[in-house]
């Protein structure tokens, strides 16, 4: 049986503002094996971001059974979750959110000092992602030194360092040029293809889309697509569920 | 541990994220600090002299009398003869001489003072002048003409509120008129107990305090003249005032006072049994200024309060990415904490050094009080006009502790607020 580095089943999302009810998921399923890249897209409101933080444990679900690297989001605690989100999970946001007074060393290895890991073992593993990601002399600059596109390949290497299962990318080439956003794309399909940790991303962005694996458009909450299109050597999915 | 280092470089490096800000902050508190130490220094350097002066124009650090005396004020209740020389002869001991300063026995009474031109009631205070020097300040504030010696028994010294009164000056005659004193249990033991008795003196110093109750009623005698008129014999006197190097030792000494004469009828005070009114003074103003101070501390911990939480409230996504990241709220709270307590410390660096500064300039060259009064100070202000701050180890390690717990406290409320932070709203872009 294979084990899914994501597994959802009829999972819905609904927001209340007072007396309004705005549903953002409405009975989402689907599987990701482990080593996709995957892009989720739609228009605005559709649910790609609230789809990302319940499979991030950043948000919890009304209903619906959630695995995330084998563990049941529903049963965990929020002591829980934030420790799955230590270890087993990396996330990239749309405006990179670097803690401005770091440097982007001290960035990247961040969480790896939140799992206590020794110093000369972080800045081992963080300047050989560095110089694999591109951003090798800059390890001692703050974020406001570096350049939007640099920023967010110290994100990523924040995300990636920890070795997480699975990446969570919320739009993460929105705030940058074509150029800079190809480049970041061939980061994390570079990461996603020699590390084997699957990746999930939020875009708008047609070129992320045409580089994305499988393309999972959602329309009002409801997945409108599911298809695979790369010859990534992962199974060829139908709409709906993978196979 | 590591990341307890981590917290802690984050917190020091978020302090300057806004350099104005924190610095104009840690000035305020700093401000606070040193507004404090300030005036705690003066408030106990004002007391301390107050006492001083309180005590050498009353009846000492401690004084030993007849049992009965501070309730009654009864002339006749005197100090048996024995009892003056025990208390000599045990401050003579090794282990008190050296907290003594002065010792000087008295015998108190009233009587009337009469000069051609008119009378008035007085308080007599027969003295043994070379004693009396080392204990009271009535020596020291002669105006005109000198204080009593040994071989002049007939000299008297007044304050110039009576002399104005009696219209006399250096070398007039007055006639001390008073009751002799009784002669049961530890009264006079002989003399013409209830008979009128008056003696010729020459007035031959005049002295002021400032005090209108001392310049207008205290008058001194030599102690054999004042003997002699009221009778008493034996050396009795009404009470042996002590003055002591330091004040804080009058527990003390009293204490060991009243071990010593245990079994006697005599009652041994410290100033603040004796002159209780000027305690319940100096404790109302400690009270005052306390409350003072609070107010002060809580205006700068409010701005505080304000400039922290700003700070959070502005870092709100920041905080949830480091939340969304895996940073415990614990963590988060520690992070401001620690950003507080860093921020407290340079204010406390800052307020130290401003605050001993000004403490050591008006410790060594003191607070002329005669720059906060245009026409001359007020006739009754019996003090040196110059307050000297005495500000002591403790009152800085408690002002410093103070002034850093309630940092702490403040921090706690925007430190909740940052481990509150609520995932994902607070990751929304605006």
């Amino acid at each position: 049986m294979t084990e899914w580095a994501v597994e959802l089943k009829g999972v819905k999302k609904t927001y209340r503002t007072g007396p309004i009810e705005v549903p953002a998921l409405r009975g989402i399923s689907l599987q990701i094996a482990p080593g996709e890249f995957v892009a989720t897209a739609g228009p605005s409101g559709s649910g790609k971001t609230t789809l990302l933080n319940i499979i991030g444990g950043l948000d919890r679900a009304d209903a619906g059974e959630m695995w995330v690297a084998g563990q049941n989001l529903q049963l965990l605690s929020s002591g829980e979750l934030a420790s799955l989100r230590l270890h087993r999970i990396g996330f990239v946001f749309q405006t990179y959110n670097l803690l401005p007074v770091l440097t982007a060393l001290e960035n990247a290895e961040f969480t790896l000092l939140l799992q206590g890991m020794p110093a000369h073992k972080r800045r081992e593993r963080v300047v050989k992602l560095f110089s694999e990601i591109g951003l090798a002399g800059l390890e001692d600059r703050r974020p406001a030194e570096l350049s939007g596109g640099q920023q967010q390949r110290v994100a990523v290497a924040r995300a990636m360092v920890t070795e997480p299962a699975l990446i969570l990318a919320d739009e993460p080439t929105a705030n940058l040029d074509s150029a800079t956003a190809i480049a970041l794309l061939d980061v994390m399909e570079h990461l996603n293809r020699t590390t084997g940790t699957t990746f999930i991303f939020s875009t708008h962005d047609p070129q992320v889309m045409e580089r994305a694996h499988r393309m999972i458009r959602l329309q009002d909450g409801q997945i409108a697509s599911d298809v695979a299109r790369a010859a990534t050597g992962l199974p060829l999915k139908a709409e709906g569920v993978a196979v | 541990m590591t990341s307890a280092l981590l917290l802690v470089k984050l917190s020091w490096r978020n302090l300057w994220r806004n350099p104005r800000g924190t610095l104009l902050t840690a000035v305020a508190l700093g401000l606070g600090l040193a507004l404090l130490l300030v005036s705690l220094g003066l408030l106990d350097g004002g007391h301390e002299q107050t006492i001083a002066d309180g005590v050498r124009f009353g009846p000492g650090h401690v004084v030993v009398q007849a049992k009965g005396y501070q309730d009654t004020n009864s002339n006749e209740l005197l100090l048996p003869a024995q009892v003056v020389s025990a208390v000599e002869a045990f401050l003579q001991n090794g282990i008190m001489q050296p907290l003594v300063k002065g010792v000087s026995p008295r015998l108190l009474a009233t009587g009337l003072l009469s000069s051609a031109a008119n009378a008035s009631g007085v308080r007599i205070m027969g003295v043994i002048p070379k004693n009396e020097r080392a204990v009271s300040l009535i020596p020291q504030r002669m105006i005109a003409g000198a204080y009593l010696n040994n071989d002049k028994l007939s000299g008297v010294v007044i304050g110039d509120d009576l002399a104005r009164k009696l219209e006399v000056k250096i070398g007039s005659k007055v006639v001390l008129m008073t009751q002799a004193l009784g002669q049961t249990g530890t009264k006079t033991t002989q003399g013409a107990g209830d008979q009128m008795q008056s003696t010729l003196l020459r007035v031959s110093g005049i002295f002021r305090t400032g005090l209108q109750a001392v310049d207008a009623n205290i008058i001194q005698v030599a102690l054999p003249a004042a003997q002699t008129l009221l009778g008493v014999t034996d050396g009795q006197v009404t009470q042996i005032a002590l003055l002591l190097e330091r004040e804080g030792d009058s527990p003390l000494v009293a204490k060991a006072l009243r071990r010593q004469l245990v079994g006697n009828p005599v009652e041994v005070l410290t100033w603040r049994e004796s002159i209780p009114m000027l305690a319940q003074i100096l404790g109302l103003d400690h009270a005052f200024n306390y409350i003072m101070n609070g107010v002060i501390l809580a205006m700068v911990g409010l701005g505080i309060l304000n400039t922290i939480l700003m700070r959070v409230l502005e870092r709100r996504y920041e905080f949830g990415v480091c939340k969304a990241i895996g940073l415990r709220p614990r963590q988060l709270a520690l992070m401001v904490i620690g950003e507080s307590l860093a921020l407290a410390t340079i204010s406390l660096a800052l307020g130290l050094a401003l605050g001993l500064s000004i403490d050591h300039y008006f410790a060594s060259s003191g607070l002329d009080l005669r720059l906060l009064f245009r026409t001359g100070l007020p006739p009754a202000l019996v003090f040196d006009p110059i307050l000297y701050s005495r500000l002591s180890p403790n009152r800085i390690v408690w002002s410093v502790s103070i002034v850093f717990m309630m940092a702490t406290i403040i921090s706690l409320y925007p430190a909740l607020k940052a481990a509150r932070t609520e995932l994902p709203d607070a990751l929304k872009v605006l």
